[in-house]
């Protein structure tokens, strides 16, 4: 009786709101019952990620002071005072580093499956876009931390924008509301992060969604089949009529349990690890960090860190662009043939290739060897083993080594800047004469010393550096004076 | 009062306990932010650990010990120099050596705050007040004769480092497996005379050089003695020490 009578309510309501219609042109589309796999699950956990981002970033903004001289304090308050408010960080820290981790697979996935061939090219496109605002939006959420990080990081965005020709300078004014970094820059991230850019994801992803429905789901790739632009749509038609089933309730489920396992890995993460904590204040006077951005930009972060000075124009006014552009081009320039990756071995090598140089790069930006160690020169003791023996003079020059800050960049067995080679076993590769050449002239990247040590620093550094091999090698000799000197 | 209503009620309290249990766990997960970590401001910093390993173990050594700049986690020093010179040396930092000036207003990164709380940690550390409280230590600073008494001083210096010095440093320089020389010109450019006077009253016990009364002669070195060392020492200087760069020039000392 109760279910009839709830029958009658609910015709009464479809009556009025034609709600069915809509659920089978969406939720209730029919998809190839072989499109129901688990490779296809990443771009709905993508979404689900972005609805979490909205629910948490709504709640951070609630706290959130965007002001050039609160908003790093408002963070502090987040993480050290309000109850939870560190969990809240953390949702949305890793909310955004699954998203974009999440994002990547997607992509990867619809590539390899060749997904963006005909007809689903502006798909693609408009994934791509997505993917640029979602970079986008993970930039400008790091840089609302403003923290040191954000400063410096911030600051390199701001410069590597700088070398675009003609625009350059009016661009830059644009991000920072004049021509440093200053209050206005904040609000401008702030708007940008929290109404601009999710505007647009939101539209985008409408966008994408109502064109997944409109061209169908990307059917299962089988061997040896490809896309004819002349024939697909009837294939494609067929394979419905033939294994058709409605997304929802059947082919969902996969989709449901990966995102329940995304939202529990986000929930997990962010309790067991917790957020990113701002470093300091974004205080220029500030030395005593090395900036280093979030993981999805380690990579470019260690490109411009690792490139000699002269191709950083090249690489951001020309290379970039053609990078993203290409991305784009692919469903033009490929738009029939094969789909499944057994057919398409360039294009799995071409995956491989970009995938593993992209990690090899985060990796060395995750230690950034490259950046000085800024107070080794005060704060990393000089091994006891080097200071052991040796003689009032090599004691001051061990100190001058200090002093001099050589050790900012030079490590003693592994303790210290990693930017130059370790000292630890000089006196097993220069000669005395080599290393005085060494100190006085610099090169090979290091700055010459000449001008800034006396010749009794001089003569105490290199005495210092002479004794430094390891008890069981040989120290290297002038080769033309045999007998050592 | 009912049943129904006291096993509600009882439901109630476990539920109540449930919650409080799930939120202390909560309130400890380990990606709950540490206090510690909280930022400080390196001009903010007041705790005296971390205001010397991040300024000063570059050079002195963990603890203030084994560096290759001088001892200072030793308590005869401390008590020797105390915390006028001390806080002094740290602000003004020793001219024409590697001892920089830490005070803000002298160049440095420290506000003066800070540098009294490195010395007042340092005496506390390492120090042991009580322990030299009756005994007569040398003086921080040494004296100095007049010209004439300069070439006696030196004359008698040269004899007091025989006796107490040579065994480990040699007499001519040079140095011996003990101990280098320290007559090198370039190393005495490098050092003040007051770093040369607290080398020999505090010696490097953590390197093994022997305190001014802990010689093997069997008795402490008098203040006249230390000051005469310290002389003949200082007597080694050239006009330009450090050329030719490829040997420190051997010694030839003057005679006073
Ligand atoms: C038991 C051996 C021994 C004796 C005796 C000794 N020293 Fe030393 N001295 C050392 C050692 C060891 C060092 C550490 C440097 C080295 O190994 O060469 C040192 C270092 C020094 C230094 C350099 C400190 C610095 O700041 O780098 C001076 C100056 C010095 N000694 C002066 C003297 C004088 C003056 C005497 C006599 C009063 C003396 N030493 C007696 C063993 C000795
Ligand atoms: C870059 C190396 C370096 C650093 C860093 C450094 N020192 Fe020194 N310090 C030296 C040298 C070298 C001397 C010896 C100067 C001399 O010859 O008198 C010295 C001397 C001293 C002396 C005087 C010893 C005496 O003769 O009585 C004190 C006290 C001292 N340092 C304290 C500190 C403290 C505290 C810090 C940290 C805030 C520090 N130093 C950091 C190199 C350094």
């Amino acid at each position: 009786m109760g279910s009839s009578r709830l029958r009658a309510a609910g015709d009464w309501l479809e009556q009025r709101l034609g709600l069915r219609p809509l659920f089978e042109g969406s939720a209730g589309h029919l998809v190839p019952s072989n499109a129901s796999s688990w490779w296809y699950v990443f771009g709905s956990a993508t979404l689900v990620c972005l609805v979490m981002q909205i629910a948490t970033g709504i709640c951070l903004a609630l706290v959130y002071v965007p002001s050039a001289d609160q908003a790093w304090e408002s963070l502090q308050h987040l993480d050290f005072e309000q109850p939870f408010g560190w969990y809240l960080r953390g949702l949305h820290y890793w909310g955004s580093n699954f998203m974009v981790a999440l994002m990547t697979l997607h992509m990867i996935q619809v590539f390899l499956f060749g997904a963006y061939k005909y007809p689903r090219e502006l798909t693609w496109l408009c994934g791509c876009l997505l993917f640029l605002c979602t970079l986008g939006l993970a930039f400008t959420g790091q840089v609302l931390r403003f923290d040191q990080n954000a400063y410096w990081g911030l600051g390199i965005g701001v410069s590597i924008m700088g070398r675009i020709p003609l625009l350059g300078e009016s661009l830059t004014s644009l991000v920072l509301g004049g021509p440093i970094l200053a209050a206005e820059t904040l609000t401008r991230f702030f708007s940008l992060h929290v109404f601009v850019l999710p505007g647009l994801v939101i539209t985008l992803v409408v966008l994408h969604l109502r064109m997944v429905l409109h061209n169908g789901i990307n059917e299962f790739p089988t061997r040896g089949r490809g896309v004819d632009p002349e024939t697909y749509d009837a294939e494609y038609a067929e394979l419905i009529e033939r294994t058709g089933e409605p997304f929802f309730p059947n082919a969902i489920h996969k989709d449901l349990l990966f995102s329940a396992v995304v939202i529990g890995s986000i929930l997990a993460c962010a309790a067991i690890f917790g957020p990113k904590l701002p470093n300091g204040p974004p205080d220029p006077t500030l030395i005593d960090t090395v900036p280093r951005p979030d993981f999805y930009f380690l990579a470019l972060f260690s490109v411009f860190a690792l490139l000699p000075p002269y191709m950083e124009t090249f690489l951001i006014v020309y290379v970039m662009p053609v990078v993203v552009l290409a991305l784009f081009a692919i469903p033009f320039v490929s738009r029939s043939g094969a789909k499944h990756p057994a057919d398409r071995p360039v294009a799995v090598a071409g995956v491989v290739l970009v995938m593993t140089t992209v990690m090899t790069l985060a990796v060395l930006g995750l230690s950034s060897d490259w950046s000085p160690h800024m107070d080794a020169w005060k704060s990393v003791a000089v091994p006891v083993e080097m200071v052991e023996g040796r003689s009032p003079l090599e004691l001051r020059g061990a100190a001058v080594l200090q002093a001099k800050q050589c050790r900012n960049c030079h490590a003693l067995d592994g303790s210290g800047g990693k930017r130059g080679p370790d000292l630890g076993d000089v006196a097993t590769r220069l000669t005395e004469d080599q290393l005085i050449r060494q100190v006085l002239q610099g090169g090979g990247n290091m700055p010459a010393y000449g001008k800034n040590l006396s010749p009794p620093e001089v003569a105490a550094l290199v005495a210092f550096l002479r004794t430094l091999s390891p008890a069981d090698a040989a120290i290297a000799q002038n080769s033309a004076d045999p007998l050592g000197g | 009062m009912s049943a129904a209503r006291e096993t509600r009620r009882s439901r109630f309290r476990a539920l109540l306990a449930v919650s409080v249990v799930v939120l202390s766990a909560c309130d400890s997960l380990p990606g709950k932010p540490d206090p510690a970590d909280r930022y400080v401001r390196p001009d903010a910093v007041m705790d005296f650990e971390t205001l010397f390993a991040a300024n000063c173990t570059g050079c002195h050594g963990e603890g203030g010990r084994q560096g290759p700049a001088p001892l200072l986690g030793d308590p005869l020093y401390l008590a020797y120099a105390g915390p006028r010179e001390l806080r002094r040396i740290v602000s003004d930092g020793v001219p024409g050596t590697s001892m920089p000036a830490f005070l803000d207003e002298k160049g440095g990164t420290l506000r003066a705050a800070q540098i009294d709380a490195l010395v007042a940690g340092m005496q506390a550390s390492w120090g042991m007040a009580g322990r030299f409280a009756g005994r007569r230590l040398p003086p921080y600073r040494g004296t100095r004769g007049g010209d004439a008494g300069l070439a006696y001083a030196r004359a008698r210096g040269r004899a007091s480092f025989q006796i107490f010095c040579a065994k480990c440093h040699a007499a001519q320089g040079g140095g011996t497996p003990k101990a280098g020389s320290v007559f090198e010109p370039s190393f005495l450019a490098l050092v003040s005379d007051q770093g040369l006077r607290t080398a020999v009253v505090a010696g490097r016990p953590d390197l093994g050089m022997p305190a001014y009364y802990a010689h093997a002669v069997g008795r402490p070195m008098s203040d006249e003695e230390i000051a005469d060392v310290v002389t003949w020492m200082a007597a080694h200087r050239v006009e330009f020490p450090g050329r030719p760069f490829s040997q420190a020039a051997p010694f030839v000392g003057k005679e006073p």
